[in-house]
């Protein structure tokens, strides 16, 4: 199987993030492969093991710097990498139409690995508009995926819980999901390996990338003022720790 | 105000606490002030909290062994004070000095023999019977994941390890200080928090007393600048006391990951404190199966001196404000993950920032001042956690001594250790010294 996972460089979730201009986020943070995309990495990879033969191409569009987010992606099992380099801030709709431009060029593709949404933009589109550029079919939120007679069987979560299983013919386009898998890190032996595999780099204007009939922008961005209401939990320690527990079950609902 | 405390202690970090407990013992009424909400919550929270005798100099091998004594003693240490919180526990993990061209391993091997430390020697095999996941080549010089000489296949081994029986770690440094303000207050000292010294008072030639931002001052005849990174600050507030500092301090940024231990190895349960030169890092456990990764600041990594109060803030952008970097979580797990081949690094970095005061040669100064009655506990240069108990006794009998005449400057006043039989040179410490240059310039002393 030849196996496409589109990756992408986003802000690592842990840094303060400020906006400049009301615009942009100021880009000093550090930046890393999208949490999402570690489970469609992971994925593939165990695909790879089930099938063999299979290869991983971890595809992203992005600044030059994203390459590192693809040295991420070969260092947890990836065969190599396909960079579109822009320095523009692409929509959904031109991200989309470059990753399906660099896979058409490299394919053909079995199946195509996304993350579910990127944590950055949140859009939650791009892999919906891969499938349509390919005519492919498209699920998200995976949380299990096999292969069964050529076919896809993917389990995929729905609001409230609740899942849905699909059949899918192949090829086709999955969102990966946080229950799909947990993701698998490198060892620095497995970075060692993953600096020998290449990585090309590719260009807009010499992947012919159609202009796309509309286009999304940001206006203005305004960060998140969290509102928080700190209580002291008081109490012996275990009637505090009981305190801890109550409050993780019944009001953040983490615990069950 | 009236005069209400004998001592002003700035700083309620794990120095500042058990000199207060130790002023108070001795009959002593002291306040120490703080600027943030709870004992412990300054450098001290992000401490590795490691305990452990290996240093550059017989005095601070010597100091260490005292001070790992206190810990094997925490509760009658704290004269069985009940703490809200709990008690902070010492984990004693065992520790391994990996014998490498990174740590003049020699001399600290001659400094135990000299102060009696326990130890081990390991060869190599041994070394992989006690970690069974370490790999002991060398890979000396250390180098950064930037540099392509830096994943060269290693071709020659290391020759092992000297281990100490004695070593380990404090599980919760934060609570360990607040801990030691409990004894205090069971003795009568006072604390008080969110508030911040702005300025040091002095009259005819000593110190009179502090004042604070909201303007509220505060007079006692002896204030004691325990700081932590903003050591500096505070002793430019007292007159004549910065310029009359040989060795100065600094506060240095230093980043510490967290990487989870690799499967079926119970690095919490099973595992030790290490020091390895060879590849420039410090780890113990940590809560979760973690390891801990402190870095040994090695020649090729950059140094980033900062403005504490900037840094506190979360101002100043990449490197400056408290959040891990991409480059040095690399740096520091691909380091560890060479020893450890096994060891999967997230792509996430987790871990914790905080920054050492660091003084010119990385030993402390433990010392009076120039402006009599104020005195100093400062540039504990990231490795001074574990001695804090005995310098909280060692500065109360300093004080007490020269409060009552001692010119220290000239005579230096001799510490007499509680545990082991042996008298320390307090003036080893003195602010007045010339830089000492059998220390390793590093965070281990
Ligand atoms: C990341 C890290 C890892 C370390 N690992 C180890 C280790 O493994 N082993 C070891 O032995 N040592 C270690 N150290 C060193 C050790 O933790 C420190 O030496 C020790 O905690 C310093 O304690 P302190 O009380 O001097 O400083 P702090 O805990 O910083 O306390 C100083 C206090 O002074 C207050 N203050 C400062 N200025 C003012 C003002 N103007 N007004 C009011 N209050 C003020 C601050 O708010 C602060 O609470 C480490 C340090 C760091 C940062």
């Amino acid at each position: 199987m030849q196996i496409y996972v589109c990756v992408k460089h986003v802000p690592d979730s842990a840094a303060n993030i400020h906006i400049v201009d009301n615009l942009k986020i100021e880009e000093s943070v550090p930046f890393l492969l999208n949490p999402y995309d570690e489970h469609a990495v992971t994925e593939a990879v165990v695909l790879k093991n089930q099938v063999p033969g299979s290869e991983i191409i971890a595809v992203c569009l992005g600044k030059k710097d994203a390459e590192s987010t693809l040295r991420s992606a070969l260092a947890m099992g990836a065969d190599r990498g396909l960079l579109v380099e822009t320095e523009k801030v692409c929509d959904s709709m031109t991200t989309a139409r470059a990753l399906h431009a660099a896979i058409v060029k490299d394919g053909p593709a079995d199946m195509i690995l996304t993350g579910k949404e990127s944590i950055d933009n949140e859009g939650m589109q791009t892999q919906f508009r891969i499938g349509a550029l390919f005519d492919f079919p498209v699920v998200t939120n995976a949380v299990s995926l096999d292969i069964k007679n050529g076919n896809a069987i993917v389990t995929c979560e729905l609001a409230g819980g609740r899942t849905r299983t699909f059949d899918l013919s192949l090829p086709c386009v999955i969102g990966a999901g946080r229950g799909l898998n947990t993701p698998i890190y490198p060892t620095f032996p497995d970075v060692v390996k993953s600096r020998k595999k290449p990585i090309e780099t590719l260009t807009l204007p010499e992947l012919n990338v159609p202009a796309a009939p509309g286009s999304a922008k940001i206006v203005s961005m305004t960060p998140l003022v969290q509102k928080r209401h700190p209580r002291k939990i008081t109490g012996t320690p275990s009637a505090q720790a009981a305190e801890i527990i109550r409050i993780l079950k019944q009001e953040a609902k983490v615990l069950s | 105000m009236t005069k209400k405390y004998d001592a002003i202690i700035i700083g309620a970090g794990v120095i500042g606490t058990p000199i207060a407990y130790e002023l108070c013992k001795m009959g002593y009424k002291t306040l120490n002030v703080d600027k943030v909400p709870d004992a412990g919550e300054g450098s001290t929270a992000g401490s590795c909290a490691i305990v452990r005798a290996h240093y550059s100099t017989e005095d601070g091998v010597a100091l260490a062994y005292e001070g790992f004594k206190y810990w094997l003693d925490w509760e009658n240490y704290l004269g069985n004070v009940t703490d809200e919180k709990g008690l902070a526990k010492y984990m004693n993990t065992g520790s391994i000095l990996v014998k490498s061209d990174g740590h003049d391993w020699r001399k600290v091997k001659k400094h135990y023999d000299a102060v009696g430390v326990k130890y081990e020697e390991w060869d190599v095999d041994t070394v992989k019977k006690h970690v069974p996941p370490i790999d002991m080549h060398k890979y000396w010089p250390v180098r950064r994941p930037e540099d392509p000489t830096f994943y060269d296949e290693p071709t020659e081994m290391l020759e092992g390890a000297i281990f100490c029986p004695e070593g380990g770690y404090v599980n919760d440094p934060a609570l360990s200080a607040h801990n030691i303000m409990r004894a205090a207050e069971s003795k009568g000292g006072e604390f008080m928090f969110n508030a911040e010294v702005v300025d040091i008072r002095s009259e005819n030639g000593k110190v009179k007393g502090i004042t604070l931002k909201d303007g509220t001052q505060i007079d006692a005849d002896i204030v004691v600048n325990v700081g932590g990174p903003h050591s500096f600050k505070v002793n430019q507030m007292a007159e004549g006391v910065w310029e009359g500092c040989n060795i100065k301090t600094k506060a240095l940024r230093h980043e510490v990951m967290y990487c989870p231990s690799p499967d079926g190895y119970d690095y919490l349960n099973d595992g030790y404190h290490m020091s390895d030169g060879d590849i420039g890092c410090y780890e113990r456990p940590e809560v979760g199966n973690m390891f801990l990764i402190g870095s040994e600041d090695p020649e090729c990594d950059p140094q980033e001196w900062v403005d504490p109060d900037e840094f506190y803030a979360g101002k100043g952008g990449k490197g400056r404000d408290n959040v891990l970097t991409d480059a040095q979580w690399k740096a520091q797990c691909y380091r560890l993950g060479k020893r450890i081949p096994s060891l999967k690094v997230p792509n996430q970095p987790k871990g914790v920032v905080d920054l050492y005061d660091v003084s010119d040669d990385w030993i402390p100064i433990y010392d009076k001042s120039d402006l009599p009655g104020f005195y100093m506990a400062v540039g504990t240069s990231g490795n001074q956690y574990k001695n804090a108990p005995v310098v909280g006794r060692m500065m109360a009998e300093l004080i007490d001594a020269c409060e009552k005449g001692l010119d220290h400057d000239q005579e230096p006043f001799q510490y007499e250790f509680k545990y082991t039989q042996r008298t320390l040179n307090v003036g080893f410490f003195s602010r007045k010294r010339e830089i000492n240059y059998d220390s390793s310039f590093s965070v281990n002393g």
